[in-house]
Formats: C-alpha cells, sequence, structure tokens
C-alpha cells in the first residue's frame, strides 16, 4: 500500500505496518501486519522455533501509532519516549495475520500516550501502553 | 494541609509511582519541573491524565500547563478553580 510509505519513515527491513485497516486521526488506528517466514530476525530468533521478538511486537504498535497523525511525517520519525504495563500473553508466529490497534489516550507538550493491542484472530498476544514523541 | 492538596499529592504520588514519598515530603511551594520534584515532559502527561481521571480537570494547552504545574500550592488552586463540584 503506497501510503505506507509515504507516511512512515521506517523502510524494510523495519517497515512493520502492511496495512491499515481503519483509522481516524488522533483517535485510533488499525493496521495489519502479515508475518512471513522470510523476516529477517526469524533467522536468529530462533533458529528451530522462529517466533517474533516481543519488543518488536512494540515497535509494531509505535509504526501504528504513527497514523494516528493527519498528516504525513515527512521523514522525521514519532519516537518512543516509554513503555508502560506492556504484557506478552502468547508469541506471533510466522503465517500469523496481526491487528495492530492503538487508541489515543492523551497529549500533553509534545508527549503522546498510546494504549496498543496486539491480537491475532480473536487472540490477544500483547497490550501495552506507549509513550511517544511527536515530530 | 487542605483535604485537596493533600488528594493532589496522593495522585502526584500514584501516578508518578514516588515510591516511598509521602505528601508532607512535597513542598507546596516548590516547582514540579526543574530544580523542585525534577519531573519531565512524560511526567507532565501522567499528571495531565491523573488530574482529569481523578478531578476530572482538563489542563488544555502548555499555557493552562504552565500555570498549573508551578508549585503543588498552584495545581491545588487550579483543580479548585476549574473542578465543577
Amino acid at each position: 500500500m503506497s501510503e505506507i510509505p509515504a507516511h512512515l519513515p521506517h523502510r524494510y527491513p523495519f517497515l512493520l505496518v502492511d496495512r491499515i485497516l481503519e483509522r481516524e486521526p488522533g483517535v485510533r488506528v488499525v493496521a495489519e501486519k502479515l508475518v512471513t517466514n522470510g523476516e529477517p530476525y526469524l533467522q536468529g530468533h530462533f533458529q528451530d522455533r522462529p517466533l517474533v521478538p516481543g519488543a518488536l511486537l512494540l515497535e509494531m504498535l509505535a509504526q501504528a501509532g504513527g497514523f494516528l497523525e493527519a498528516d504525513s511525517l515527512h521523514g522525521s520519525a514519532i519516537f518512543l519516549a516509554g513503555v508502560q504495563d506492556a504484557r506478552f500473553r502468547a508469541p506471533a508466529f510466522p503465517g500469523d495475520r496481526l491487528r495492530l490497534e492503538v487508541k489515543a489516550a492523551g497529549a500533553f507538550g509534545g508527549i503522546m500516550k498510546l494504549n496498543g493491542t496486539v491480537s491475532c484472530e480473536g487472540r490477544e498476544l500483547c497490550t501495552a501502553s506507549l509513550l511517544v514523541k511527536r515530530p | 494541609m487542605s483535604d485537596l492538596k493533600l488528594r493532589v499529592k496522593d495522585m502526584i504520588i500514584e501516578r508518578l509511582k514516588l515510591e516511598g514519598m509521602t505528601p508532607d515530603q512535597i513542598d507546596d511551594g516548590a516547582p514540579l519541573f526543574g530544580d523542585g520534584l525534577g519531573l519531565d515532559s512524560i511526567d507532565a502527561l501522567e499528571l495531565v491524565l491523573g488530574i482529569e481521571q481523578v478531578f476530572g480537570v482538563k489542563i488544555e494547552d502548555e499555557a493552562a500547563g504552565m500555570k498549573a504545574f508551578k508549585s503543588v500550592q498552584a495545581l491545588t488552586d487550579f483543580i479548585a478553580e476549574h473542578a465543577k463540584i
């Protein structure tokens, strides 16, 4: 989808959002990431049992959160400033279609708080609150 | 200490996880940011969310924040002025 690289500065192999399903800027975004066997980090995480690192699930939520901004980020990233209450309930595997849902919880002084959930086929894999510094 | 001021201090301690700190250790007149409690911009957002949740008072923008976050006394006055009780 061409709107994604136009909006986010991230590129292969670190662009971790494939599709935007729902988007209400400033309020809520639902995005999607298909995990494939070709993901470079799966080669070593782990050789015998590939699974998505939990830290990358947080990164996926942060990237989805970039679409809460109404305008394109024009090459500048939003920066992760904090992670709160992260819970990893189940791993994500190659072949999983991940649903990334982020809701804006508030903003002040250039910092925004997001509540995020990564789920797969209705199962919650990860929940966390992210603090991001806006451009 | 006024009841509201105590509740404001309790909210600050709880929201910012200032573990081990008691309300009477927070100086009423000391600035919340910088030299006083030494809070940063992430703490500011947490306080804005906490004030809205606990007291139903919105801090709309940075100008309002500058005024409210001068000290615990200033914040207590701000909440008293804007709370719809």
